[in-house]
C-alpha cells in the first residue's frame, strides 16, 4: 500500500515538474473533447428541439376520416384506451357544424362564416399554439377568422345560428369570449374551436330539437344515443401514426394521414443521430490515438526514472499505475478545460440566438448528466489508452535502462 | 541477534567450502554455479563459478569496462535473471533467508522487489535521481515506499554527506558531485542491510571522488552495511579494508564473444 501510494505520488510530481508537457496534453485533449461538447451541446439544444418538435408536431399526428361513419360512444371510449392515442374527440355532422360569428364592436359590424372545430383539454392542436377553451362559451379563433373579425384575444364575438323550421327562419345568438388565437401555421382556414357541447347545441337546433344548454327552443330531442359521423384523432407521436392508420385500416376505415411528412421527418432524424454518432465516433478515435500516443512517449521517455523505480524496489504491480495516474491526471484537468470552453462557447451561442428562442429553449445545452457521461467516458478511455504503456512499463528491465545518460 | 538469526543448518553445505569460511552463519550472499549470457555475435557470459559475500564487508569488484562487474551487481540487486545457479542466496541481516534463484524460477517478482527495497541500496555511476523529487523526497523515496518515518533519517544521512543545505533542491541544481552524495543518501537512507555501488565516483574530479568515497566508506561503516562496489580503479580501496574480486576475461578469437568469470577470492 505504501510502494502504491509512492508510486502515485511519483507519478503526479513528475506530472507538475513536466508541468508545460502536461500542460500540452490537457490542452490536446481539450481541443477534442471541447468541440465534441459544443456539437453534442447543440445537438442535444437546437437538433433535438427541432426534430422533437416535428416528431411532437400535432399536424404530423392528425389522423383524419375520409367520408363520414357511424361512431358512438363505445368507439371513442375503446379508441382513448389505446396507449398510442394522444386525444380523440367525437365531431359533429359537417352541414350542422359551422356558425356565423359577428364583431358587433366596431363601428363596420363584421361576420364571418366559420367551421366549428371540437376541442377540450388535451387538445394537441390547440396545447401547442394557443389555449384551451374551457367553458362552453368559450371559444378559440383561426388566424384568418380573427383577422376577418377584427377581433383580439380576450374580446368576445356573438354567433349566430339559423335554421328553417317548417318554412319559418328561425335564429339564436350566443356571446362567445375569445381566449385564444391560433397562429396562421396552426390552422389556415376560417374556424373556431369550442367545447362539444356547443356544436351538440348547434346540431340539436338545426335539427329542430332544443338545445337546453343555451336555452334554445325547439322540440325535445329523442332518447336514443348520438352517433356521430367524425371525429378528430391525434396520435401521441409520429412514430405510432402508422400503428394507427395501419389498426383503422384494418377496420374498414378509410384514414388520411401525413404519411410522406412524416416519412421525412423520420428520415431527418435518423440522419442526424446517425451524422452525429459519426462524428462521435471520429472524434473519439482521433482523441484515442492522440491520448495513447502521449502515454506512450512518455513511458519511452521516463523508461530511465521507471527502470530505477523497479530497482529502488517498487514492484511491476505497482509502476504500471505510474503511467495510468498521469493519464487519469490529464483526463481528469483535460474534462474540466474542455466543460470551461463549452461553456464559454454555450454562452455565446445561446446569447447569438436569444432572440428567436422562448423561455427555456437553448440553441446549445448539455445537462449534468450528459457532461458527467462525457467525464466517466473519457476517465475510462484515458485508463483504456495508458493500458498499453502500463503494459510496455512492465517490460522495462531495470538492468536495461538504469545506466543510460 | 543477527547472528543468531542468520544462523541456518550447515549440512547441505560442501564441508571444503565450511573449513574455509568458517563464520558461514554470517554469510549475505551465497552464489555457486551462477551464469548469465547474452547470445548473439557479440555475446557475452559471465560465469560466477562462486561467490561468498560476509555481513559487513567491504568488496570491491575490479575489473575493466565490460568485464561484467555491472551484470554482477545486477543479479546481487536482484534486478537480473541468472540463466542458472547452483546456489543463490540471500540472507538479509532482519528477515527471511531468500532462495534467489527459487523466487526468479517462480517468477515471484514482488518478494525479489520487496526484498531489495527491504535490504539493498544501490548507488549508479550517474545520480539516477528523480529530477522531479527534491533531493529530501530523493533521498527519502525507499523510506516512504516502506512506510517509515523520513524527515529524521534524512537530514540526519544528510548531514554525514555534507548535503543538508540542498534539501529541498531539485537535482538539476546540483553539481555532479553533490548528486552523488544524494545517490549515497538515496541508497543508504533506509538502512539497508547491503548497499550496491556501481563505480560512484567514476564521473568525478579525483579530489571530489576522494572526499565522496571516503565520506562513503565512513558512512558505511557507521550504519553496519555491506558494500558491494564496482571500480575499475583499485587505488587505495585495500587501504580502507576492501576485499577484491577480481574478473577474468577471455574473448572467442573467431566469433567474437566474449566470456567473463570471477577469479578469486583473494582477501589480500
Amino acid at each position: 500500500m505504501n510502494t502504491f501510494k509512492t508510486v502515485i505520488h511519483l507519478a503526479l510530481r513528475d506530472y507538475l515538474h513536466e508541468r508545460l508537457l502536461s500542460a500540452c496534453a490537457v490542452m490536446g485533449l481539450a481541443a477534442v473533447l471541447a468541440p465534441l461538447l459544443v456539437l453534442f451541446g447543440v445537438k442535444s439544444g437546437i437538433i433535438n428541439t427541432l426534430s422533437d418538435r416535428l416528431i411532437q408536431d400535432p399536424r404530423n399526428r392528425e389522423i383524419s376520416p375520409v367520408g363520414s361513419g357511424r361512431y358512438g360512444a363505445d368507439w371513442f371510449s375503446a379508441m382513448r384506451d389505446h396507449p398510442e392515442v394522444a386525444f380523440v374527440i367525437p365531431q359533429t355532422r359537417s352541414i350542422a357544424a359551422s356558425m356565423i360569428l359577428y364583431n358587433e364592436n366596431s363601428a363596420n359590424p363584421r361576420t364571418v362564416l366559420v367551421s366549428l372545430i371540437p376541442t377540450a383539454e388535451g387538445d394537441p392542436l390547440l396545447e401547442q399554439y394557443g389555449r384551451i377553451a374551457a367553458e362552453k362559451n368559450e371559444v378559440v379563433l383561426s388566424e384568418p377568422a380573427a383577422r376577418k373579425l377584427n377581433l383580439k384575444e380576450g374580446q368576445r364575438v356573438s354567433g349566430q345560428v339559423g335554421r328553417s323550421l317548417r318554412g319559418v327562419k328561425e335564429q339564436v345568438a350566443v356571446s362567445l369570449k375569445i381566449v385564444a388565437v391560433l397562429p396562421l401555421e396552426a390552422f389556415s382556414r376560417e374556424a373556431a374551436f369550442v367545447r362539444l357541447e356547443l356544436l351538440e347545441a348547434t346540431e340539436d337546433y338545426r335539427d329542430g330539437h332544443r338545445a337546453e344548454t343555451f336555452g334554445w327552443p325547439g322540440s325535445a330531442r329523442p332518447t336514443r344515443p348520438k352517433v356521430y359521423p367524425s371525429f378528430r384523432l391525434y396520435a401521441r407521436s409520429i412514430y405510432d401514426v402508422g400503428k394507427l392508420r395501419g389498426m383503422l385500416m384494418d377496420k374498414g376505415l378509410e384514414v388520411y394521414t401525413q404519411a410522406e411528412d412524416i416519412e421525412t421527418v423520420k428520415r431527418l432524424d435518423r440522419s442526424f443521430n446517425l451524422i452525429f454518432s459519426l462524428i462521435a465516433v471520429v472524434a473519439v478515435l482521433g482523441y484515442f490515438a492522440s491520448m495513447v500516443s502521449n502515454v506512450l512517449a512518455n513511458v519511452n521517455r521516463k523508461s530511465r526514472y521507471i527502470g530505477i523505480s523497479g530497482l529502488i524496489g517498487f514492484s511491476t504491480g505497482t509502476i504500471i499505475w505510474y503511467p495510468i495516474v498521469q493519464s487519469i491526471a490529464t483526463s481528469v484537468l483535460g474534462t474540466v478545460m474542455a466543460v470551461f470552453l463549452y461553456k464559454i462557447t454555450e454562452k455565446m451561442i445561446n446569447g447569438l440566438f436569444s432572440e428567436y428562442l422562448t423561455a427555456g429553449e437553448y440553441v446549445c445545452r448539455l445537462s449534468l448528466d450528459h457532461m458527467l457521461t462525457g467525464f466517466v467516458l473519457t476517465l475510462g478511455l484515458a485508463i483504456l489508452a495508458s493500458a498499453y504503456g502500463a503494459f510496455r512499463v512492465s517490460r522495462i528491465e531495470p538492468s536495461e535502462v538504469i545506466r543510460e545518460v | 541477534m543477527a547472528l543468531m538469526r542468520g544462523a541456518r543448518p550447515t549440512r547441505d553445505r560442501p564441508s571444503v567450502k565450511a573449513t574455509r569460511f568458517d563464520v558461514t552463519a554470517n554469510e549475505v550472499f551465497h552464489l555457486q554455479d551462477v551464469t548469465k549470457s547474452w547470445p548473439g555475435e557479440q555475446g557475452f557470459t559471465l560465469t560466477v563459478p562462486q561467490l561468498v559475500i560476509h555481513r559487513g564487508e567491504k568488496i570491491a569488484l575490479v575489473g575493466f569496462s565490460g568485464c561484467g562487474k555491472s551484470t554482477l551487481l545486477d543479479l546481487l540487486a536482484m534486478v537480473l535473471r541468472p540463466d542458472q545457479a547452483g546456489r543463490f542466496d540471500f540472507f538479509p541481516q532482519n528477515g527471511e533467508a531468500l532462495n534467489v534463484m527459487d523466487a526468479w524460477q517462480h517468477r515471484r517478482l514482488s518478494r525479489l522487489a520487496h526484498t531489495r527495497m527491504l535490504h539493498i541500496g544501490y548507488v549508479l555511476q550517474t545520480g539516477g535521481l528523480f529530477p522531479f523529487l527534491s533531493v529530501r523526497e530523493n533521498i527519502g523515496i525507499s523510506r516512504r515506499g516502506l512506510g517509515l518515518p523520513v524527515d529524521d533519517a534524512v537530514e540526519s544521512i544528510a548531514q554525514r554527506l555534507h548535503i543538508e543545505r540542498h534539501l529541498n533542491k531539485l537535482p538539476g541544481q546540483l553539481s555532479v558531485g553533490e548528486r552523488q552524495r544524494v545517490a549515497i543518501a538515496r541508497g543508504m537512507a533506509h538502512r539497508p542491510s547491503v548497499v550496491i555501488a556501481d563505480e560512484p565516483t567514476a564521473s568525478l574530479d579525483p579530489i571530489n571522488a576522494e572526499e565522496i568515497l571516503s565520506l562513503f566508506n565512513k558512512l558505511t561503516d557507521e550504519y553496519d552495511v555491506t558494500l558491494i562496489m564496482a571500480t575499475h580503479d583499485w587505488g587505495k580501496l585495500g587501504e580502507r579494508g576492501f576485499r577484491r574480486v577480481e574478473f577474468g576475461f577471455k574473448q572467442d578469437p573467431n566469433r567474437g564473444n566474449v566470456h567473463a568469470m570471477i577469479l578469486g577470492q583473494a582477501t589480500d
